[in-house]
């Protein structure tokens, strides 16, 4: 890898201390888990959680997945992603960042990068807060069974994988969008609004091609109104790469840099 | 050799007149060269464009010896800058500030305290810089520009919200860093006497043009040229055809006879004569403009 990209990265990866954007990724991956967690110890003996400890594993994955994918998902990307290039907008940094001996394609895909590491980080910790909520109310009461079965890494991996892919095109537009517009109102309004219209479009055959519906389509794959014939993860990875492609080409053109 | 050289250097924005219009800097090495002129003049888009902020449009900029638009990373290797407001990320402490440019410059991490030192922010802790005052966040931006240790400073307005100490200090900094570090200094300021106690050299801009450039001696020998003498008389069209009779150039202005400076014995002469021919002189006032008179007559002319 370029040292110089390396370099570009640590560096972007400094300015994201103490700000909004960090502490998104903590609490987001946390709060699914930690709420899943309290509602086990709540429902703790009742007939409800008994259901669930019948394939735990999947049950859990699938009970802390389905709000977060839904909706706190998407809604985390479009607010840590605008975060990210608002701290240069706000300090008025653009400038300085745009002397420093870097080329603007090296600029550019760090930001992009730190972006999507924090996004691995968000998964990582979801991750961890879904092992948990699985096996700390086991440990909190005694009569509440610990899984027998070994926690599935390769189901795991995947499922997660595949939200990641889901992800990427909301980042790529909303890193667009937040390169192009001062105001981080403006990117972080168009966000929400192409989220509500991918939600209302769940139940359209042809919603798909809304770039914001990838994560929430995560749970309408069995039902016969998605047309069966496409895969949202390539549609997916195509919109992210068009978009980055398209972001990076308003970026390097734009007339006045500071 | 010259450490900035632009040529015919020629900008718009979409619509409207040009903001800079063949403007030729020659900024020579080693020199502290002051870029004045009022607000609006186009100071901060030709140090944009020399920094490669801004497109160009028409004409060539050459920065140690190398071409912005060929060699762009190579220069700001060595340029280090301030532009308009200080350029700080306030949730950041100074050092983290500084910290965030090392590792681009990849400078030692030692030079960090230097350059908090040269400034006089030696230990601001864990104050956030966006709870520093102006003069503070001046001085951080000024040891940002100085982090790679460069072989050129651009400072965009830097004395802009500093109280007269920190203007002086400030002053008294950049001789130290240009005589120390034989740091080439270019220095915009819409108030000459703000730089004349500091710069070398000199260029003046107003409404897209340069109006002068050359050494501060230069401009002090215009200063000189266009000291002049005012004459107030009972008759000012005999007074001009008598000293022109004379030799002397003169004419009327605001209803006083404006002539070239004279020492004390023309002027005694002049006004012997005058009454010889029956003129009263009722009074005479030599006026010796200062160099900001000067800066001010180039941008009204």
């Amino acid at each position: 890898m370029n040292v110089s990209f390396v370099n570009s990265f640590r560096s972007e990866w400094l300015k994201r201390r103490h700000t909004a954007s960090s502490w998104i990724v903590l609490i987001g991956a946390a709060f699914m888990p930690l709420l899943v967690i309290l509602m086990r110890l709540q429902d703790h003996g009742k007939p409800a959680d008994k259901i669930f400890m019948k394939n735990i594993w999947a049950a859990m994955y699938h009970r802390n997945w389905t709000a977060m994918g839904m909706f706190m998902l998407p809604f985390m990307l479009i607010l840590s992603t605008s975060l990210i290039t608002n701290v240069e907008f706000k300090n008025n940094t653009w400038k300085q960042l745009h002397t420093t001996p870097q080329s603007l394609t090296t600029i550019y895909f760090a930001k992009f990068s730190v972006i999507i590491v924090m996004l691995i980080q968000l998964f990582l910790l979801f991750n961890v807060g879904i092992y948990l909520s699985v096996m700390l109310p086991g440990y909190i009461f005694s009569d509440l069974q610990l899984p027998t079965d070994p926690y599935p890494y390769q189901a795991y991996f995947r499922g997660t994988g595949y939200f990641f892919i889901d992800c990427l095109p909301v980042i790529a537009l909303q890193y667009l969008l937040s390169l192009k517009f001062k105001n981080f109102i403006v990117p972080i309004g168009i966000g929400f609004s192409m989220l509500v219209i991918a939600l209302l479009a769940l139940n359209w055959k042809y919603g798909y091609i809304i770039p914001y519906i990838y994560t929430p389509l995560n749970f309408k794959e069995n039902q016969n109104f998605v047309d069966p014939l496409m895969n949202r993860h390539y549609w997916a990875a195509g919109y992210c790469v068009v978009l980055t492609v398209v972001g990076y080409i308003l970026y390097v053109t734009k007339k006045e840099k500071g | 050799m010259y450490c900035i050289e632009t040529t015919d250097l020629t900008y718009k924005f979409e619509k409207g007149d040009p903001i800079l219009n063949n403007i030729n800097i020659r900024v020579p090495e080693g020199s502290i060269y002051g870029f004045l002129g009022p607000n609006g003049a186009g100071k901060t888009t030709t140090l944009k464009l020399i920094l490669g902020l801004l497109k160009m449009q028409q004409g060539s900029i050459s920065i140690l010896g190398k071409q912005i638009d060929k060699d762009r990373i190579a220069i700001l290797r060595q340029v280090g800058s301030l532009i308009e407001a200080p350029s700080l990320y306030a949730h950041l402490t100074a050092k983290e500030n500084l910290r965030v440019l090392q590792m681009i410059y990849q400078c030692p991490e030692t030079r960090i305290q230097e350059v908090l030192d040269i400034v006089g922010l030696p230990d601001t802790g864990k104050k956030k810089a966006g709870r520093f005052s102006l003069g503070m966040k001046q001085r951080l931006s000024i040891a940002i520009a100085l982090l790679p240790n460069p072989s050129l400073l651009i400072l965009d307005e830097p004395t802009n919200g500093l109280d007269p100490n920190g203007i002086i200090e400030m002053r008294e900094l950049l001789k130290r860093l240009n005589k120390e570090h034989k740091m080439t200094i270019v220095i915009s300021s819409h108030l000459l006497s703000e730089v004349e106690k500091l710069v070398t050299d000199v260029g003046i801009i107003n409404k897209s043009e340069l109006l002068f450039q050359g050494t501060l001696e230069e401009l002090l020998k215009q200063q000189q040229q266009s000291a002049h003498s005012l004459l107030e008389t009972s008759d000012n069209a005999g007074a001009i055809k008598l000293l022109t009779k004379a030799g002397i150039s003169a004419h009327e202005e605001h209803g006083k006879v404006v002539m070239p400076a004279a020492t004390r014995e023309a002027l005694g002469d002049i006004s012997q004569s005058l009454a010889q021919q029956g003129i009263k002189v009722y009074e005479i006032t030599t006026v010796k403009n200062d160099l900001e008179t000067i800066f001010i007559d180039l941008l009204k002319n």
